[in-house]
């Protein structure tokens, strides 16, 4: 489990978290969305121990990130946004690091490069930018560690990646799998992420499961704008319109609606959310 | 789990470095090898008597050793040139390996394996060279690891006379001291260029030369302007007569060489602690 308590953190003088708590329970896949630069890399990196609280803490099972013990950096797996890779192929790749990772299968590997379609032969300097993230996903996903930390993974993906990087990312993620995925491509991850977590800047707007937003928020999908309604978009053949959920209806959700509805009311919406 | 050090792991981070960083230094170690057959090839297109002197096999273990200190400090920024980049580093940092066990690997690497690597490398080609009938006579490899041979040739070929004391004073020392005082020297540039490499992000080696060099002169202004302005010390030597001013040298040499040893130790131990730290705590 992940738990993040009162955690001050700033870049010189630009302050990103500002007494933020926070928790993450195992099995899930979590969803970080925000604008970008509110901070949900540095918060990944703050996680991984790449980065250190000014105050507050950060824990994972337990250990401190920043202190880097192996114990601790087995478990995790950091794939950064922008891809940096070795004049390798990422066979070689994994089997250099893999030995480091108690759990790591070469076996799953080779099956995930190949439902992800990436040619193994290839050194990652001749893959398209799209085939080293798939063949940096396969490495990550074969090393089977508790906590895996995507920063916008789908950055990069043609619209058939896409839908593979969802399919493994939910078929090889077991219940004792921790993925937070950074995005603020929100329609990439849809019926995958579940919590949703929302950033604003030095702030945490929203942090709930689709359950608990459902019964809080009501989706209506309709012909027409409505008064009450948050949040309005137009789309094809009608409006989305995201209300508060007075009635205790169900509704299926539209992440991009619900991220704009709450970027338009924070304070808003997160008082709704906290109310029980 | 111990989480500070664990040899199987540390064997894995060391076998983890030297396939994905030792290789990135081999074309540095290539030139280096290269400039003493540039050196056999010009001697032996253009010999004269000045040319050969220069080539003997003293003159060749001097350019090995200097050769092998330039490979000492070229080789931090080329075997952990990212270890400290706000992306590149990322992968380094998040290896499970604990920080002693990276921060040791990176010493043998530096330290131990890259001096050893050029200089068997350089005596090997040395050997190979003298084999033939070339300018190249003796083999370097005979005296590279005899300091004391090495030392009173060099007083030779500079024609300094050296006297009985000085020639005991090498004599007493055993071959294992001179050989602990070579690989302190080594530790000493190694961790400074080491601790450069994690300080700077760019331009590493080069900025740690150009510190090194202003450093260099600010303490040689200090030096010679306290001496020259100390009345005392001015006095003292006035007073003295020629075998005295010797004997005052040869002392000032001896203490000089003292402190260098412990100056080398205490530089190689704080470097080294920096190195550690910045392996430790440093931010992506």
């Amino acid at each position: 489990m992940i738990k993040i308590n009162n955690l001050d953190f700033a870049y010189n003088n630009t302050q990103v978290f500002k007494n933020i708590s926070l928790e993450f329970e195992k099995g899930n896949i979590y969803g970080l969305l925000g604008e970008n630069g509110v901070g949900k890399t540095t918060l990944l990196k703050l996680i991984c121990g790449l980065q250190k609280p000014q105050h507050g803490s950060v824990t994972v099972d337990g250990l401190t990130p920043s202190m880097r013990q192996p114990q601790f950096l087995q478990n995790v797996y950091f794939l950064p946004e922008e891809v940096i890779t070795e004049d390798t192929t990422p066979e070689k790749f994994i089997q250099k690091i893999g030995v480091f990772y108690p759990r790591y299968d070469f076996a799953l590997f080779n099956q995930l490069m190949k439902e992800l379609e990436v040619d193994l032969a290839k050194k990652f300097n001749e893959l398209s930018h799209g085939q080293k993230k798939k063949a940096l996903l396969a490495c990550a996903l074969s090393l089977q560690t508790d906590y895996l930390f995507l920063d916008e993974p789908t950055n990069g993906l043609d619209i058939p990646s896409k839908a593979l990087f969802r399919k493994v990312i939910s078929q090889y993620c077991n219940d004792e799998t921790t993925v937070i995925i950074s995005t603020h491509q929100v329609k990439d991850v849809e019926n995958l992420i579940d919590p949703i977590i929302i950033l604003d800047r030095d702030d945490v707007l929203l942090k709930a499961s689709f359950a608990e937003i459902t019964k809080k928020l009501y989706f209506e999908y309709g012909p027409e704008r409505l008064q009450n309604a948050y949040y309005t978009e137009m789309l094809p053949g009608g409006y989305i319109n995201v209300m508060p959920n007075e009635d205790g209806l169900e509704s299926n959700i539209n992440i991009e609606a619900l991220f704009n509805a709450v970027m338009k009311n924070k304070e808003t919406i997160k008082n709704l959310m906290q109310n029980e | 789990m111990n989480n500070t050090l664990n040899i199987n792991r540390f064997g894995k981070i060391l076998k983890h470095d030297g396939l994905n960083f030792f290789p990135n230094l081999i074309l540095t170690l290539a030139i280096l090898w290269a400039i003493p057959v540039i050196v056999y090839l010009a001697v032996a297109l253009m010999p004269t008597n000045d040319t050969k002197d220069a080539v003997d096999a003293f003159s060749r273990v001097d350019l090995i050793s200097a050769l092998a200190n330039i490979a000492i400090i070229i080789a931090p920024a080329r075997l952990y040139r990212y270890c400290n980049d706000s992306r590149k580093g990322i992968g380094y940092a998040m290896l499970p390996a604990s920080t002693l066990e990276k921060f040791l690997s990176m010493l043998i690497y530096c330290v131990i394996v890259t001096p050893i690597v050029y200089v068997a490398g350089a005596l090997a080609i040395d050997s190979i060279l003298a084999l033939f009938q070339g300018p190249y006579e003796g083999f370097a490899v005979s005296i590279y690891f005899d300091t004391f041979a090495k030392i009173n040739a060099v007083f030779q070929r500079d024609g300094i006379m050296l006297d009985e004391s000085f020639m005991l004073y090498y004599a007493s020392i055993s071959p294992i001291f001179m050989l602990i005082l070579s690989a302190i020297g080594t530790l000493a540039i190694s961790s400074i260029f080491m601790f450069g490499n994690m300080i700077f992000k760019k331009r590493k080696t080069g900025k740690m030369l150009g510190i090194l060099i202003i450093l260099f002169i600010i303490f040689m202004i200090v030096v010679i302007n306290y001496v020259a302005h100390n009345e005392a010390i001015n006095l003292y030597f006035q007073q003295m007569n020629d075998d005295n001013k010797a004997e005052f040298i040869k002392n000032i040499i001896f203490r000089i060489m003292d402190i260098t040893f412990y100056a080398e130790i205490i530089i190689s131990a704080l470097m080294l602690f920096g190195v550690y730290r910045k392996i430790k705590t440093q931010k992506y």
